[in-house]
């Protein structure tokens, strides 16, 4: 086997990759190139064992990232940023790229809580998870992708009021812990980091995977993974040409081990195409996405939110189901994201909305949300089922009160909900009487997830779940799962650190069971 | 016109994807070719006019003028473009349908509605009881602010100064070395 040691990516792309069949063989498939993938990639590489990445999406190096939100949907996200639920009022984000989400997500890391991997243990039989079990991994992950607090001013002027607002109400603030080194403040972690500090898959993990001899395909679309008297043995996939969309390489890919990590929506959709792993009759099911609300609170003076760390502080008080199920974040924002997270009317008020732009901020509301969805693929379309489960929209106003409390005791001369229609909150004797009003209905809200998860769910039993405690699916042998599709429930926080710390426990999984 | 009017019912059976397409969209990849099939015809372009110009009526603001920004084809060639031709085609499909709805109610097309009726209209179908009628009025009002915030010479007069990377000489750390175990 080949070793690069120079620390780059070996990466073949359509332009690369030569028309027709091409044919390979390896010791182990990944795919996918985000968290799973690529932890996944190194891991198992280190261990002298060939692995071919399979990566859906292009190859797209830091120094073309654009700093703009616009051309980064098009170039770096699924379905160019438009993917969403079929009732289209929740937007559910995903990067589609070599590194996956990890390339364009803010960074913000949480530990599991030990709420619920306790609560795994209990009703899913995961009682290899314990926190014991868990915590070198997540002091794993945290060294290797420097996940760290907040420096003093790794912040943004909008975060700086919030935490005013905080203080006035005593409520504690919870200082953001990322997985970025010397952040260069610029703002632009969704956009990807031009300057490579955010320790994101493409800069870590898979050139480290490369140094052992990885071998990453872009713009290569798994179809099938193929089985054989119950054992996983490779995979069929097509290369596409990422401007024309036009298939250009069939490629056949042999192994006896395959990591599945594309990600909670087309994770599930590789086995329904491939007809596999679905004797419990819960590949897709479960869906849960953490849905999202941006409140924008406008102030009487200029506040220049557009850069800084994209998220400085969270509130996590009411964060546990019993607590309240909702999390706050606060995020920084370009004009972009602005121009449509408040309805402030059509028209003048929109233009005198806009014309305000550098007087606003925004503190995001985020849920805990029941896995109730569900992701299907029929006849070729892609369909993610998911509707706000109307105990989690209580939460949801829950989260929005207390959201709007803050930005007014943060200073905040009125506030704009994300509705589709003109929804302001003008003073704070308003906030109730308005949100209290709300109701859970389609097409309403502005909603974002960045956190989609639960689709092929880990637990003891066969009967109910789709991977086993080790991460093997119960159906097919040697063929794993390490994405966010995993999770059994929802947890309230941003998954990655999970993901992460789950992945690295998976490949170690992997190894004992094959390589030793 | 009725060439091109979409038949209600078909309409409504096709809403989860036009909603879906409508309310979600906020990607501009400039790199795209203009195809025929995501031209807007005259009439969708007298739409998406009549939208931008409702809704970013500039006169008396430090905003840039939509009239002189390239928004319409920034729409087709960056928005239209990008996306799966049945998401593209519910999109169009719901242009119409809400023009249609102008007329049942105006007695005339969306595009020639006076604006203050244009406008009144958008605002009432965001605060419709119809799904479909509040999917539209905030996907086709997005569609269209996207296009035009998207250009960057529309980011100056509020204060944002877009990309800084590169104007404030940032080096870049390049891969991070693998861990010496």
């Amino acid at each position: 086997m080949t070793t690069n040691n120079k620390n780059t990516l070996n990466v073949h792309t359509a332009s690369s990759i030569a028309s027709g069949t091409l044919s390979l063989t390896a010791d182990v498939i990944v795919i996918g190139s985000g968290a799973g993938g690529a932890i996944n990639a190194y891991e198992l590489a280190k261990q002298g064992k060939k692995v071919i990445v399979l990566e859906a999406g292009p190859y797209v190096p830091s120094s073309e990232f654009k700093e703009m939100m616009a051309v980064a949907m098009g170039k770096l996200y699924e379905e160019e940023g438009g993917q969403s639920n079929t009732h289209g009022d929740i937007t559910v984000l995903q990067g589609k790229c070599v590194g996956g989400s990890t390339v364009v997500n803010a960074a913000l890391c949480f530990r599991t809580p030990d709420y619920y991997l306790k609560k795994w243990q209990k009703d899913f039989g995961l009682t290899n998870l314990t926190l014991e079990t868990m915590v070198p991994y997540f002091e794993k992950v945290e060294k290797n992708l420097h996940i760290t607090p907040n420096a003093a001013h790794e912040t943004s002027a909008g975060a700086a009021y919030i935490a005013k607002g905080l203080n006035k109400l005593d409520i504690n603030i919870g200082n953001a812990r990322r997985n970025i080194k010397d952040c260069a403040l610029t703002g632009f972690c969704f956009s990807g980091c031009k300057t490579d500090r955010k320790q994101s898959m493409l800069v870590t993990y898979l050139p480290w995977a490369c140094n052992h001899g990885a071998q990453i395909y872009a713009d290569t679309r798994v179809t099938k993974i193929n089985t054989e008297n119950g054992s996983v043995t490779g995979v069929e996939a097509e290369v596409v040409d990422p401007n024309t969309k036009a298939k250009k390489t069939h490629l056949n890919v042999t192994a006896p081990v395959v990591v599945l990590a594309a990600g909670p929506i087309q994770s599930p959709i590789i086995l329904q195409q491939s007809g596999i792993c679905n004797s419990s009759g819960q590949v897709g099911k479960n869906f849960a996405c953490h849905p999202s609300l941006s409140v924008t609170a406008m102030f009487n003076t200029p506040i220049n939110d557009s850069h800084g760390a994209t998220h400085s502080l969270y509130v996590d008080e009411h964060t546990l189901p019993e607590d309240g199920g909702y999390l706050l974040l606060n995020a920084i924002q370009e004009p972009v994201e602005a121009s449509f997270q408040a309805e402030p009317g059509t028209g003048k008020p929109y233009v005198a909305y806009m014309e305000q732009y550098r007087n606003s901020l925004r503190l995001i509301t985020l849920i805990h949300d029941k896995n109730v969805g569900e992701v299907t693929f029929v006849d070729g379309v892609k369909k993610i089922i998911y509707e706000v489960d109307d105990h989690d929209f209580d939460a949801m106003k829950a989260g929005l009160k207390y959201n709007a409390r803050i930005l007014f005791a943060a200073g905040a001369d009125h506030v704009y909900l994300p509705t589709s229609n003109k929804s302001i909150i003008q003073t704070e004797a308003d906030i109730d009487p308005v949100i209290d009003a709300l109701k859970n209905e389609p097409a309403r809200y502005r909603y974002t997830s960045f956190h989609p998860q639960g689709t092929c769910r880990m637990g003891a039993d066969p009967k109910t779940t789709v991977v086993s405690p080790s991460g093997e699916t119960h159906d097919i042998k040697r063929l794993y799962i390490a994405d966010a599709s995993l999770l059994p429930t929802s947890i309230g926080y941003n998954p990655s650190e999970t993901v992460y710390a789950l992945s690295s426990y998976i490949a170690d999984q992997i190894i004992a069971q094959n390589y030793r | 016109m009725k060439n091109t009017m979409m038949n209600r019912r078909a309409f409504i059976k096709t809403v989860s994807v036009i909603t879906a397409a409508v309310a979600s969209i906020p990607s501009i990849s400039m790199a795209r070719l203009l195809t025929d099939s995501s031209k807007l015809t005259d009439e969708e372009t007298l739409i998406f006019t009549k939208i931008l110009a409702v809704s970013l009526p500039t006169q008396d603001s430090t905003l840039v003028d939509p009239n002189t920004l390239p928004v319409i084809p920034t729409l087709e060639g960056a928005l239209l473009a990008g996306m799966e031709p049945h998401i593209r085609q519910g999109v169009r499909g719901g242009a119409l349908y809400m023009s249609n709805e102008a007329a049942v109610k105006y007695g005339k097309p969306f595009h020639v509605l006076d604006d203050a009726q244009a406008t009144q209209f958008l605002d009432e179908w965001g605060d419709s009881d119809a799904v479909p009628q509040r999917a539209l009025a905030m996907g086709l009002k997005k569609l269209v602010l996207l296009a035009y915030w998207a250009i960057p010479s529309t980011w100056e007069p509020i204060g944002y100064d877009g990309p800084v990377s590169d104007k404030w000489g940032i080096p870049k750390l390049g891969n991070t070395p693998e861990p010496q175990s």
